[in-house]
């Protein structure tokens, strides 16, 4: 009864979860239509992972793929083509160092090595920042980034527990001193961008000895109607470069959350699935056990009749019996539900993970639109009192429908044959 | 002539056993008059628990009539027989039948369940009949910390309960020694002589049976045609038969001649 009541549980929470996922892609896809990410790579790459027990196979640099540059020379060429209004160039690099983490899914565990931290050096420009959200805004100490900063760095709140630093205090990041000006909570960003440190490029590329190069460039068009062909343009003059422009990133958007849609109404065929047979097997559960007790009670059914009760009296007190077995089984299973339930669910039911697909890599729009924080929504179970009271329901009538047969057999019997049963 | 409580009439009840039909009465033909004591003997396997399941209500007749206050109880469908047995008869079985969970009060209160009476109005007649077979200081016992007698008294005070035409009794004494055996008797007597309750007793015990005012003997399913009178007639008439002089319901002996009554 217990799983039972859990497994809705569970369905509810993975419908939240749908209701969070669409939420997530709605608030992304409605930002700037005018950008075009220009990038060496494809996409950043996640991590690789190997069964629990086994050495990490990942190189210590990188982050699971090779990191590739293009020439900052590139960005001002770029810049000519006509309908551009601004090109920001990025330079991301990971850290060599490199931590291992086990991640528990139910699938086995992971061992994951990813780098320390992630560098982004970012153009700082007083107009980008204002007008492209470059940076992060939930600034949770400290200061953000302004224009002329240098030598200083803007870091996540969980790397700065990791080292320990408070705002002014020094960081050492490749082999440099950084002074750390703001501390960003990086709690609602999931796994992606929770240990990125932000700074000047240009401190950025000296650091990682990088000069003269980026990563990659944010194109901006004037307009929506500029964006296919300044595309178009860069695609010819840049074979090598991927281009990414709204309408891609929409497409990307779409298979991840077809992906992610797909896995919930797998989860929920999953669940519903349980329900249906968890239902069966507590009524037929109900209706053994009645059946069991008609029989263990069959002489006292025969006295009750030869005493003058009626068949109903005696039905519906077998009823009853079953009802009133069967609210105390609610109860129980209530209270065990709720204390287990999410322990059973963590079981039961498959992570909704989206680490596969789409890059997710969007301009950062920090806070919990975040796309990467996608790939973190894990399914967790939210036992309401509608949730409990419906479960009570379903017990009580569990309860009724397995009675009902064995209480119309009691009621049936021949008092004189049921006091001769021994 | 007193009225007539229950009569059958050329009663037939045969089974099925295994294909082979087995007649366990046949033209079974008696009279219980208000107010009368009968004891029905024979021995075991005779058709005497048959006899009395017909009486109760519990069994239907192959063939005849059972009337009960004037009605053909055989004719009254099964949804409706519920009624006859609460407020007909009250039944006293050989094994007690008290319900383990409740105590002597609730036990006697049982067939009071869905009638118009109210929850006091039960408790004091469950206490009056309690009081009428001397368990007063039992009320709040279960049956498994009475004896066998005291439980057998129980089981009578819920027979009387809603105050039935008939109290049939299905070898009362059988799970009793002879002494509780005879007191149960006695108590059946007495209710008898004081209550005026009509009562009908089966046993294979002669000396019980004598007890009553009417003996019939029941053999192969067939009422014999002798009848004896028992000695309770004159205990009914309350005069000892060998002096003459007053005795009591409950006396054994003569306590004026000291003769066995």
């Amino acid at each position: 009864m217990a799983i039972m009541i859990s497994i809705p549980a569970g369905t509810v929470a993975n419908q939240e979860a749908a209701q969070r996922l669409t939420e997530n892609y709605n608030t992304a896809i409605t930002t700037t239509t005018t950008l075009i990410e220009v990038s060496a790579s494809s996409g950043r790459g996640m991590f690789s992972s190997t069964p629990s027990g086994a050495p990490p196979s990942m190189p210590s640099a990188g982050f699971g793929q090779e990191e590739v540059f293009i020439n900052e020379a590139v960005g001002d060429e770029i810049r000519t083509i006509e309908g551009v209004k601004d090109v920001v160039p990025f330079l991301e690099k990971s850290s060599d160092e490199t931590t291992s983490e086990t991640i528990s899914t139910p699938r086995g565990s992971f061992s994951i090595s990813r780098p320390l931290y992630t560098i982004t050096g970012v153009c700082l420009n007083s107009m980008f920042i204002s007008d492209y959200s470059i940076l992060p805004t939930n600034i949770t100490a400290g200061r953000k980034l302004l224009e002329g900063d240098s030598g200083v760095v803007l870091m996540s709140l969980n790397l700065s527990e990791y080292y320990g630093v408070g705002v002014e205090g020094e960081v050492k990041i490749y082999e440099e001193y950084f002074t750390v000006v703001g501390i960003y909570d990086s709690t609602a960003q999931g796994f992606m961008g929770a240990r990125t440190v932000y700074m000047n490029i240009t401190d950025a590329q000296t650091v990682t000895g990088q000069v003269g190069n980026v990563s990659r460039f944010d194109v901006y068009a004037e307009d929506v109607s500029y964006v296919d062909s300044i595309a178009d343009v860069i695609k010819a003059a840049y074979s090598d470069l991927y281009v990414t422009t709204y309408e891609d990133r929409l497409a990307n958007l779409q298979t991840a959350l077809n992906n992610a849609e797909s896995t919930l109404a797998q989860t929920q065929a999953t669940a519903t699935q349980e329900i249906v047979i968890a239902v069966v097997a507590t009524s037929l559960i109900v209706l053994f056990v009645m059946l069991y007790t008609v029989r263990e009670r069959t002489r006292e059914i025969g006295i009750l009749k030869a005493i003058g009760f009626s068949n109903w009296n005696i039905m519906s007190q077998f009823m009853l019996e079953g009802i009133l077995i069967s609210l105390i089984a609610g109860v129980v299973g209530v209270a065990i539900g709720s204390v287990g339930a999410s322990f059973l669910s963590s079981v039961l039911l498959p992570h909704i993970s989206l680490f596969s697909g789409s890059s997710g890599r969007f301009q950062p729009s920090f806070g919990s639109t975040n796309p990467g924080t996608i790939g973190s929504e894990t399914t967790s179970v939210a036992l309401s009192p509608e949730l409990m009271l419906l479960a009570f329901g379903v017990a009580v009538l569990l309860g009724a429908l397995g009675s009902l047969y064995p209480a119309w057999r009691a009621s049936r019997t021949s008092p004189m044959e049921a006091l001769r049963y021994e | 002539m007193s009225e007539l409580v229950l009569e059958t009439q050329k009663l037939d009840k045969v089974y099925k056993l295994g294909g082979r039909q087995v007649r366990a009465l046949s033209d079974v033909n008696i009279q219980v008059k208000k107010g009368d004591f009968i004891s029905i003997m024979g021995p075991s396997g005779c058709g005497k628990t048959t006899l009395l399941n017909m009486l109760g209500c519990l069994d239907k007749p192959t063939y005849g009539k059972v009337i009960l206050d004037g009605v053909d109880v055989t004719k009254v469908p099964e949804k409706r027989l519920f009624k006859i047995r609460k407020y007909k008869v009250g039944f006293v079985f050989q094994t007690f039948n008290l319900m383990p969970y409740l105590n002597a009060i609730e036990n006697v209160e049982l067939p009071m369940e869905g009638t118009k009476k109210s929850g006091d109005e039960k408790r004091k007649r469950a206490r009056e009949l309690l009081k009428l077979v001397g368990l007063s200081e039992r009320e709040e016992h279960r049956p498994h910390r009475l004896s066998a007698g005291e439980q057998q008294r129980v089981a009578i005070a819920r027979a009387l309960a809603n105050n039935p035409s008939i109290v049939l009794a299905d070898e009362p004494t059988g799970n009793l020694d002879s002494k509780t055996g005879y007191e149960i008797i006695r108590l059946l007597g007495k209710l008898n002589i004081d209550q005026g309750t009509t009562i009908v007793v089966v046993t294979h015990d002669s000396h019980k049976a004598a007890h009553a005012s009417r003996m019939l003997f029941l053999s192969d399913g067939k009422i014999l045609g002798k009848e004896k009178e028992g000695t309770h007639l004159l205990k009914k008439e309350l005069i000892c038969p060998h002096c003459g002089r007053e005795i009591q319901p409950d006396d054994t002996f003569c306590p004026r001649c000291g003769k066995k009554l």
